[in-house]
């Protein structure tokens, strides 16, 4: 990255990262000081969070085939920053693609408490928003969010690719007027 | 194998255990026996070359249950049909798995969808519904329940 002349900060070129820091703090100390640090890092929080979502990479139900399509070459939804991981110690972003039964209720619950904060879920389809169409039977639960706190519910039996990746881009949204 | 083969090669053997064989559509036969010697029966079924179990059901006639199994032999190229009834107020068997290890997941769902216990099983744990689940869906007098009023009750997480 070239330098700008006149914002030492940026000329990081030759610097480590010990040295960076210091650097950062004497070009910011005067805004620091006049507004806070908290609220002139969220910005910046805010901005890497939202363009590097992990979504956790596990499938329910008929909605993961869907999910699974997002992922591939037609959608490709890593051009949005998002990567779906294996493990929930490296994911920020629970995608709860299909129908949610009592059995697995507290592996789903185990799976959202290992996740790092900050965290948000996405409850993809009807299953996971409300029961679908398996409400009334004896094993489902009736929306995901009597489990884990839901930001983004997503319509659909299944919700096509493009409903997803709208789900994701509106959680991008409430992300970024995130203040805390 | 025909029903008369099976009743003559179980009939003296099982004595008083055997109710009868009669015929069933695209099996050997139907077998059916009192529940107070069933692990006889199995043992004698195996014994016959029924050697592989593929299924073990219920069925809730309201005054009474019926337990059924499915064996199948590689000689005979045939399936058998076991089946019992037990009284609805005292629902318990025998565990088939002494004979069919297979048993051992078909008795659980066995057991927690029509509520029919089996003795001597070695692990009677549910397996399709959570742990503390307090119904048995697959019984008649199961009704659909408001979503709310289930969650009540199965909460345990």
């Amino acid at each position: 990255m070239a330098g700008q002349p006149g914002v030492p900060f940026l000329e990081i070129e030759a610097l480590r990262t010990r040295e960076f820091i210091p650097a950062a703090k004497e070009a910011l100390g005067d805004l620091i000081a006049e507004k806070g640090q908290a609220k002139l890092i969220r910005p910046v929080f805010n901005w890497a969070g939202r363009n590097s979502l992990f979504p956790l990479h596990w499938g329910l139900a008929c909605c993961a085939i869907e999910f699974a399509a997002a992922f591939g070459a037609r959608w490709d939804a890593e051009r949005f920053g998002i990567v779906p991981r294996s493990t929930p110690r490296q994911c920020d972003l629970m995608i709860v693609n299909g129908t949610v039964t009592w059995k697995v209720a507290h592996k789903l619950i185990t799976l959202y408490e290992q996740m790092p904060e900050p965290k948000w879920v996405i409850a993809m389809g009807n299953c996971a928003t409300g029961g679908g169409p398996f409400r009334t039977a004896y094993s489902v639960v009736p929306g995901v969010d009597k489990l884990v706190p839901v930001d983004v519910y997503i319509a659909g039996c299944p919700p096509r690719p493009e409903a997803l990746l709208d789900g994701i881009l509106r959680l991008e949204q409430l992300i970024r007027e995130r203040k805390e | 194998m025909q029903p008369e083969d099976l009743e003559r090669a179980l009939g003296p053997a099982l004595g008083p255990t055997l109710v009868g064989v009669e015929p069933f559509v695209g099996f050997a036969g139907r077998l059916r026996f009192r529940r107070e010697g069933a692990l006889d029966v199995f043992r004698a079924v195996h014994g016959l070359g029924f050697a592989h179990l593929s299924l073990v059901g219920g069925i809730d006639w309201v005054d009474h249950r019926e337990v059924f199994y499915v064996a199948w032999s590689d000689d005979a190229r045939q399936y058998v049909l076991l089946s019992t009834e037990v009284p609805a107020n005292d629902a318990h068997l025998e565990s088939a798995t002494p004979v069919w290890p297979s048993a051992d997941w078909h008795e659980r769902e066995t057991w927690e969808l029509v509520d029919i216990s089996f003795d001597h099983h070695p692990d009677l744990r549910h397996l399709l519904t959570p742990d503390g689940y307090a119904f048995h869906p697959l019984l008649r007098s199961f009704k659909l329940h408001e979503p709310e009023e289930l969650e009540v009750k199965t909460r345990h997480v």
